[in-house]
């Protein structure tokens, strides 16, 4: 369980709080997308999570954030990554090795995993993202998109059990995209992880996530199920998010009058819809 | 014009990033290079502006073989936007970032500068704003604009759009939509179906380093064998389009199972219940 009392961040830097007075539940296993406008305090959201802010991020930090129980304040960042596993934005600044199975093998081997076990989590961590033919590949010579699934899972290895990424699929093609959504589900969905993501591509939260929260200027502005989210879509707009396009035609004849009926979040449900509106 | 004439490239030995490329882009095309991850498009926009020479073959940029222009020479032809802003921003203000390829290439004159006050007035940005500080879209943008600041003919866009809210996406794909209009030749990399759809007349799809297809941008998006190739996804309205038809056959040829966009389709639906033609079974 995360939970967030009226948790307020500001950078030491900032005029503005980042975060501002969110409070927030998150249940065990839950797959949270977070989404809104740059600068309204998504990764910094996500940095409250897994202890970067208040241990690394100079700023005043007001409120409580616990995470399975523990005060991330009271807790050191070593213990927190344990029960927190985060892809940060930029995969750059996350590697560490030259060759992919290091890069692998590195958080295992600080986390004290046995020797016996680290093949098998490589192995499986590897196969989830679909990159097991790179584990002898340099990172330099990998491409974004690559370099990015390995960031993922490295951190998959670690059996979290909380799953923190920020924009996760930013580099990846579409099909590499929904792949990462689709597994990150399963592996979620397998072990009683609980993910929070970020995600420009609302048609991805859409569709994987159980719950959708939109931020504006720190604060939550949307939070809800998918469908309920996805049906504010001007609200949406206005804050920089574009719905699915399957979203935007059925709002279209919705407003028609040609249907009644919820905000459809996929192409599967669109098709749905106009086939209804053409009977 | 670009062209790439069997053209092959790697970084490292083993790994060819790219197999034998041959394609023209003719002046004032919009063209997008689409593919998984790795299928080598970045490889292609390093080589179109001689960041990174060719193992064989070879690129000519207006006839000219990359290989004998100096980069100073290319660049003023063939503007680069990164896909990481911050891998590009170098100068302590904006103003200074927008002066910069002026005063490396020893052009810093009074054209130039009356060309950044242009630019500063039309991106309304703070001259003396320090770059680092802005927001990710604003330095996408500070980017974009210190790029075409030069009035280069063709822009090559890397990922442009990454990390960028959907507002701030618009912003810079008006302007490079824009500078298209008035003649430049864009070639950009991108996983957005959808804007690809919006902006992009002419696709070009990759896979493993190889050009696996080339065309327009719906015929190929429609091409269910190239899209499964290219791990591409067809855009919302075209695979609403596309199942449509594929659910009944009395469609086909129809405005639904043509629609490629918003309004197309909301126009056929329209159509559809008008005439009756095309009503679903």
């Amino acid at each position: 369980m995360i939970e967030l009392q009226n948790v307020t961040f500001r950078y030491r830097e900032g005029t503005a709080p980042t975060i501002n007075d969110v409070s927030l539940l998150i249940p065990d296993g839950q797959f949270v997308g977070v989404t809104g406008a740059a600068g309204s305090g998504k990764s910094t959201l996500t940095h409250t999570l897994n202890g970067i802010v208040p241990h690394c991020y100079p700023g005043d930090f007001y409120g409580k954030v616990l995470i399975c129980g523990s005060d991330t304040v009271d807790t050191s960042l070593t213990d927190i990554s344990r029960m927190v596993g985060s892809v940060c934005q930029d995969v750059d600044s996350q590697m560490v090795s030259t060759v992919v199975e290091d890069e692998m093998l590195f958080g295992l081997e600080n986390f004290g995993v046995s020797h016996d076990e680290i093949d098998a989590r490589v192995d499986e961590a590897l196969a989830a993202m679909g990159i097991s033919d790179l584990r002898e590949r340099t990172i330099a010579g990998l491409s974004g998109g690559q370099r990015q699934k390995v960031a993922v899972a490295e951190i998959l290895a670690l059996h979290p059990a909380v799953l923190v990424l920020d924009e996760p699929t930013a580099e990846l093609d579409p099909v590499s995209s929904r792949s990462v959504f689709a597994q990150l589900k399963e592996y979620a969905t397998q072990r009683g992880t609980t993910v929070v993501v970020v995600e420009q591509k609302i048609a991805l939260l859409g569709e994987y996530a159980d719950r959708i929260l939109v931020l504006k200027n720190g604060a939550i502005l949307l939070d809800g199920a998918p469908s309920e989210v996805l049906g504010h879509a001007d609200t949406l707009l206005a804050e920089g998010i574009n719905c699915p396009r399957s979203t935007t035609l059925v709002e279209r004849l919705r407003r028609r009058g040609l249907h009644e009926g919820r905000a459809a979040r996929t192409v599967d449900e669109a098709v749905d819809v106009v086939r209804e509106v053409l009977a | 014009m670009i062209e790439f004439q069997n053209v092959s490239a790697a970084y490292e030995v083993e790994t060819p990033a790219v197999r034998n490329a041959s394609l023209t882009i003719a002046d004032g095309e919009f063209v997008a290079f689409v593919g998984s991850n790795g299928a080598g498009k970045s490889t292609m926009m390093r080589l179109a502006n001689n960041l990174l020479a060719p193992t064989e073959g070879c690129v000519l940029v207006d006839g000219v073989p990359t290989s004998e222009l100096r980069a100073s020479q290319l660049a003023r032809h063939v503007g680069f936007l990164f896909q990481n802003p911050d891998r590009q921003i170098c100068c302590d203000t904006v103003r200074e970032e927008l002066e910069f390829a002026f005063r490396v290439q020893g052009r810093l004159d009074a054209r130039a500068a009356k060309l950044v006050d242009e630019t500063i007035e039309r991106f309304g940005f703070d001259p003396d704003a320090e770059p680092y500080l802005l927001n990710r879209g604003t330095r996408q943008l500070l980017a974009l604009a210190s790029v075409i600041v030069g009035e280069p003919t063709t822009l090559i866009l890397d990922e442009p759009t990454t990390g960028l809210d959907y507002l701030e996406c618009c912003e810079v794909m008006d302007v490079v939509s824009g500078l298209n209009q008035r003649g430049a030749t864009v070639l950009m990399v991108c996983h957005d179906m959808e804007l690809i759809a919006d902006y992009a007349k002419r696709l070009v799809v990759m896979t493993a380093g190889e050009i696996i297809a080339d065309g327009p941008t719906f015929d190929i998006l429609r091409d269910v064998d190239v899209c499964e190739r290219g791990n591409l996804e067809p855009p919302h309205v075209v695979a609403i389009s596309q199942r449509l038809a594929a659910e009944d056959s009395g469609l086909a040829g129809t405005p639904l199972a043509r629609a490629n966009t918003l309004d197309q389709m909301l126009e056929a639906i329209d159509g559809a219940r008008q005439t009756g033609k095309g009503n679903l079974r």
